[in-house]
């Protein structure tokens, strides 16, 4: 069963908040997890984030696709990076999950349908 | 293991001479790359297990044809088009060197978007294979091969033969050519940009085609700066990161861990060349590498040197990044006031102002002039617009680091 988790938060707040110790144990749990991630298989994409500051919102107003800047939402409620992984059970997903939210503000979990049969 | 190694360098090499042969035999030279293209696949198969043939260019040669032949005849609505080939005539001798150059040309085309001519440049000169350059963009194969398949489409469509540009047009086009390969250079260098096993390494490949291209143009002074940029630049590479994927600036590299015949290979480049050709960007960008690489600490660099290459830098080849890195160059000549004088006067610079560049050398300057708050709230500006997972991470640490002090 394929999910996206999402994880939620702001780099650039981190860095005011927290001690350098805890920024290079992040950092070594975001190594890590990719690592075994791969290792057991679970992995199928990754990708971190820019900072949601970056991010443009694209609304069609009277017809006309229009771009407006960030930031739209308060930082821990910004996307920073996600994952998505294909694992044996929503147990599974959740169990990752729990180990990401250490280092985040809030993580989504959310599955991926599977597509259609194929004919 | 070595001799699989073996095969993919010698097959890399090959690749634009045979493309290059068959499309002087039969024109069409898009056709004649995905016939290489193919006849690389099959060879990178059997050499490995039969072993390098005793000519492996003819082999190719021979392979690449057969395969170009079927393509064309299959193609019913080529029809016409074989009747053509059969009646082009072989030019005079021209040297695989030529070939190669007229290839490159092409491949970095004016009329093709830059990702076109990346990804075209890595399959036609570099030899390399769809799946390699897509690993290396981490981009799914398929979209690298529609990528490759659409620039083939554009150039055909501008009905570009495989020739020479104009000698009138040369210079302009070998700009494009030297921005391509740094480009590629610069895709492979940046921080955090992740290497499979199987992926092909961009810096490498670079300055493998930047040595081609050396070959070809021996006595052009910003091939040769070019090529001596990147190999100053490559030779930090083992210092610039570490095991865990953090950062090291410049000045706290371990120096011990530099490449020496990289350094040594580049600086007796850029002595050949300094002086003897007109000068230009690249190489003055070399020569401030070199400085870099000569410094046997980081106090020990030669600043007024750098400062003064900078100068002349930002009269060659003006704008506010070159601006940019002249003001670090000031603030460590005469102080990070002067150096943050300078960054004020392209504050309003639309291309620079509001980039983390600019922020992150603006809290290096506020941090060198003791003033931590103002500097944490530029490497924090910094983190919002950097799109390096890794270069945020470092920043991150900056911050942290000067909350705690």
């Amino acid at each position: 069963m394929k999910y996206m988790i999402a994880m939620f938060g702001s780099a650039s707040e981190m860095g005011a908040t927290k001690t350098p110790e805890w920024i290079n144990e992040m950092i070594a749990f975001m190594i890590d997890i990719d690592v075994r991630l791969r290792a057991s298989g679970e992995m199928v994409y990754n990708e971190g984030l820019a900072d949601g500051s970056q991010a443009k919102v694209v609304r069609l107003e009277n017809g006309q696709p229009v771009a407006t800047d960030g930031p739209f939402a308060e930082a821990k409620e910004s996307i920073i990076g996600f994952w998505i992984v294909d694992v044996a059970s929503e147990e599974r997903a959740l169990e990752i999950c729990g180990e990401i939210v250490q280092w985040s503000e809030v993580v989504e979990l959310r599955p991926v349908p599977a597509g259609p049969p194929v004919q | 293991m070595s001799s699989d190694r073996a095969v993919v360098d010698l097959l890399r090499e090959l690749a634009p001479q045979v493309v290059g042969m068959l499309a002087r035999r039969h024109g069409q030279w898009d056709l004649a790359e995905d016939a290489v293209q193919e006849a690389l696949l099959a060879a990178s198969a059997q050499w490995a297990d039969a072993g390098i043939p005793d000519n492996p260019r003819a082999w190719l040669l021979a392979v690449a044809s057969r395969r170009f032949i079927d393509a064309v005849r299959s193609d019913s609505a080529r029809r016409e088009r074989e009747n053509t080939v059969a009646a082009l005539e072989t030019r005079g001798e021209v040297s695989d060197h030529d070939d190669s150059l007229t290839l490159l040309y092409l491949c970095c085309h004016p009329a093709l978007s830059q990702p076109s001519q990346l990804a075209l440049t890595l399959r036609a000169v570099g030899g390399l294979t769809t799946a390699e350059i897509a690993k290396a963009f981490l981009v799914p194969e398929s979209t690298m091969a529609q990528r490759i398949s659409r620039a083939k489409q554009q150039i055909r469509a501008a009905g570009l033969a495989f020739e020479p540009p104009p000698p009138a047009e040369r210079a302009e086009r070998l700009a494009v050519v030297l921005q391509v390969l740094y480009l590629i250079f610069n895709e492979g260098y940046t921080p955090g940009s992740r290497t499979s096993a199987s992926g092909a390494d961009l810096t490498d490949e670079a300055i493998r085609m930047t040595r081609m291209l050396r070959a070809g143009l021996p006595s052009n002074g910003e091939v040769a700066g070019l090529l001596a940029l990147m190999l100053l630049t490559d030779a930090r590479r083992p210092a610039r990161e570490l095991a865990d994927g953090m950062l090291v600036p410049l000045a706290d590299q371990d120096r011990s861990r530099w490449v020496a015949p990289l350094i040594a290979e580049g600086v007796e480049l850029l002595d050949a060349t300094l002086g003897a050709c007109p000068v230009g960007p690249y190489q003055l960008q070399a020569a401030i590498a070199a400085l870099h690489d000569e410094a046997a600490t980081a106090d020990a660099t030669d600043w007024p040197q750098i400062l003064a290459l900078y100068t002349v830098l930002e009269q060659v080849a003006p704008g506010p990044v070159v601006t940019l890195n002249r003001a670090v160059a000031v603030a460590m000549v005469d102080g990070p006031r002067a150096g943050l004088a300078l960054l004020g006067t392209i504050a309003a610079e639309p291309g620079i102002a509001h980039t983390h560049r600019y922020d992150v050398v603006r809290g290096h300057l506020l941090e060198l002039a003791g003033e931590p708050a103002a500097a944490a709230e530029a490497y924090r500006a910094a983190m919002r617009g950097t799109a390096s997972v890794a270069e945020r991470r470092h920043l991150a640490l900056k911050v942290a680091r000067i909350a705690g002090s």
